[in-house]
């Protein structure tokens, strides 16, 4: 019974000290990151450059507190009722994706008028950055991904390429294949896009078939990109099937591990990354020399991506993606 | 009910089940012949639509059976995808053999499908609802499991030379092996359906389940067979397709629900059961295929694919509508005096 009153006693005061360090050192910024799940495998890479930023912060004596969404069922309300959460938690900065403008601008702009700066990071884009005073923007932007990517093309000597949507209608989809076929058409080349109706989305079957069937019926294309890294395994074998592989060059946005072994086999040309962990670590980072220095990027918008990863570095993208980072 | 004729008058022939749906193929066969061009007809354009009828085939009997007996089992769409996920994880993820992912991933689909069929049986709620209960949830589970267990939600396999030549093997180089299945399929549940008694306990189940069971007829078992065989069905296509494109995705397979659901029906399955043949089933298989891979073979814009593909399926359908009522209103003169 002492025994364990002791070590009671021990505990209590220990968590008593503990706390009354963190209280101390709470001179610092007190950053709140609203986020995705950490179990999406996107977010979980987001995730991993906010926990390596955070070793920033507590230098500087500051917080980091990472406020997660539950679901992605109602991703505006929630994500606002986030921030609304660090509002009344006192952050003193809030770095937050703008998913859903139409429900989450209300929520940003109140914690600016409760005097808390704000940084848009992964969704949302300049424009809107600019729109709502924040700090600045930190992430992708669709087209221009998509213009990275029909440059590379282009400028690789690939003059007709098309690009698969299994999606077609979604925005941020359209927004891709338009800036690839505007990337290319500016190395002399055109781009076009073939949707799949939703009878084909998920059987890769379906897919493989349809990317065969399109490019025997036109032997001037020579490049096809896939809009998600699934599709690009369907494209593979839809390629090869044509008997074309080595003359059609493979490209996808976003990668797998798949995806990553072709690249390294040569039978894929390259992928287009956003690089998810530099959205996070950048995020926090410039929150914390914001807050604690005045310090802010002259950049606007800071952009993660594209981030094109191909035979030049897919060695050390290889080897970033078994450590979780890419 | 499926005794050949022995006059093969062609009026005999056109009262067939099957004959609305052989049509109905014929038509956007013919279709696409004019419009298609010469790889439409080519070998390597037969593949596109084979390939894709295969898989979606092998799913679709067994959902056809379980319509015929009245049931309907939409958890497939999340089962092919727990089928690849199941054999990937095992096999590539932990590299075990080839032969454990496989068996895994069958016992799986094999599991759900008696969960859903003693739902279904001990609590006479509709299986649209148990299955649709077990969609979710199995997509819950393999999501949360997947990310647990590999921190990601798309695994890559690399299978051994055995297991791509039965699985995942594409014959002179376009046709995938799964064509094989799928008629190895079609054969034995031809077999069950129209040559063993338990071909008569399903279309009664679906005529009438209460005079069935009070018949004799062991419903809740048979009931909870099909499930199971369903399941396993969806999850057989799920690890195939993830031998042959090397990985498998927690996301992939939703479409399944709907296309093996529209084959059936053009098939000439009823939707309220009781009615349909195995070999109606592979023709609209094969009739949905053909609408859907044909259209990349034409010069249409793709933009307006789906409009296509809904129009032919509904003359499709209509073709065979037509002619399943001449079958069902006619009856020969001869045989006049049969109730």
């Amino acid at each position: 019974m002492t025994i364990k009153k002791t070590l009671m006693r021990l505990a209590m005061t220990t968590t008593a000290i503990a706390f009354g360090a963190t209280m101390a050192l709470a001179d610092g910024a007190v950053i709140a990151v609203v986020g995705g799940k950490a179990d999406d495998p996107f977010f979980a890479k987001v995730k991993k450059g906010i926990d390596d930023g955070t070793l920033v912060v507590q230098a500087h004596g500051g917080t980091v507190n990472y406020l997660m969404l539950q679901n992605y069922d109602n991703i505006g309300g929630d994500a606002a009722n986030l921030v609304r959460t660090a509002i009344s938690q006192g952050a003193s900065v809030i770095a937050v994706p703008n998913w859903v403008p139409d429900a989450q601008d209300e929520a940003i702009k109140a914690a600016q008028a409760a005097g808390i700066p704000v940084i848009l990071y992964n969704s949302g884009g300049a424009d809107k950055a600019k729109e709502l005073g924040a700090i600045n923007y930190i992430g992708n932007e669709e087209y221009t991904a998509g213009l990275a990517a029909g440059a590379y093309y282009g400028s690789h000597g690939f003059k007709n390429v098309i690009c698969v949507n299994t999606v077609p209608g979604a925005q941020n989809l359209e927004d891709r294949c338009k800036g690839v076929s505007d990337g290319i058409g500016k190395e002399g080349g055109v781009s076009t896009q073939l949707p799949l109706p939703a009878s084909a989305f998920g059987d890769p079957t379906a897919v493989a078939e349809a990317i065969k069937a399109t490019l025997l019926g036109d032997p001037s294309i020579n490049g096809a990109i896939t809009i998600s890294a699934g599709d690009a395994n369907s494209a593979a074998t839809g390629i090869d099937q044509a008997g074309l592989t080595g003359k059609v060059q493979l490209a996808s946005f976003d990668m797998d591990g798949t995806g990553l072994d072709r690249i390294k086999a040569g039978t894929q040309l390259f992928a287009v990354d956003q690089q998810p962990w530099l959205q996070g670590f950048l995020a926090v980072t410039m929150a914390d020399a914001y807050v604690n220095y005045g310090l802010a990027i002259a950049s606007a918008p800071v952009l993660t991506g594209p981030g094109i990863v191909d035979s030049a570095n897919i060695d050390a993208t290889l080897a970033g993606a078994g450590a979780g980072y890419r | 009910m499926t005794d050949p004729n022995p006059r093969m008058s062609l009026g005999a022939l056109l009262r067939r089940p099957e004959t609305g749906s052989f049509l109905g193929l014929a038509a956007v066969f013919v279709f696409f012949w004019i419009f298609g061009g010469s790889n439409f007809a080519s070998p390597n354009g037969a593949a596109s639509w084979l390939n894709v009828a295969a898989s979606l085939g092998i799913i679709a009997i067994p959902i056809g059976l379980l319509m015929i007996a009245g049931e309907l089992d939409i958890s497939i769409g999340s089962m092919v995808p727990a089928g690849s996920m199941t054999c990937a994880i095992i096999s590539g993820h932990f590299g075990l053999p080839i032969v454990v992912g496989i068996g895994a991933a069958l016992a799986l689909g094999a599991m759900v499908g008696l969960i859903n069929g003693l739902l279904v049986v001990k609590t006479a709620v509709p299986s649209f609802i148990v299955t649709l209960g077990t969609l979710f949830a199995v997509a819950g589970l393999l999501l949360g499991l997947a990310v647990i267990i590999t921190g990601t939600t798309s695994v890559k396999l690399q299978a051994g030379p055995e297991a791509k030549l039965l699985l995942g093997h594409f014959i002179g180089g376009v046709f995938q092996v799964t064509i094989f299945w799928w008629i190895a399929a079609a054969a034995f549940w031809a077999f069950v359906l129209h040559y063993s008694k338990y071909g008569n306990w399903i279309l009664a189940m679906g005529g009438d389940k209460v005079s069935a069971r009070n018949a004799g007829i062991p419903t809740d078992r048979v009931t909870i067979i099909l499930f199971m065989c369903s399941g396993m069905s969806a999850a057989f296509v799920g690890l195939s397709q993830a031998i042959l494109y090397n990985s498998a995705q927690v996301s992939a397979g939703q479409s399944y629900i709907f296309n093996a659901i529209i084959s059936v029906v053009v098939g000439g399955v009823l939707l309220t059961g009781g009615y349909g043949s195995i070999f109606g089933i592979v023709l609209g298989t094969l009739t949905f295929a053909i609408v859907n891979q044909g259209i990349y073979y034409t010069g249409f814009d793709a933009n307006w694919a789906s409009l296509i593909i809904g129009i032919l399926l509904l003359v499709a359908v209509l073709m065979n509508n037509t002619f399943r009522k001449m079958a069902l209103s006619y009856a020969p003169k001869k045989k006049g005096a049969k109730a």
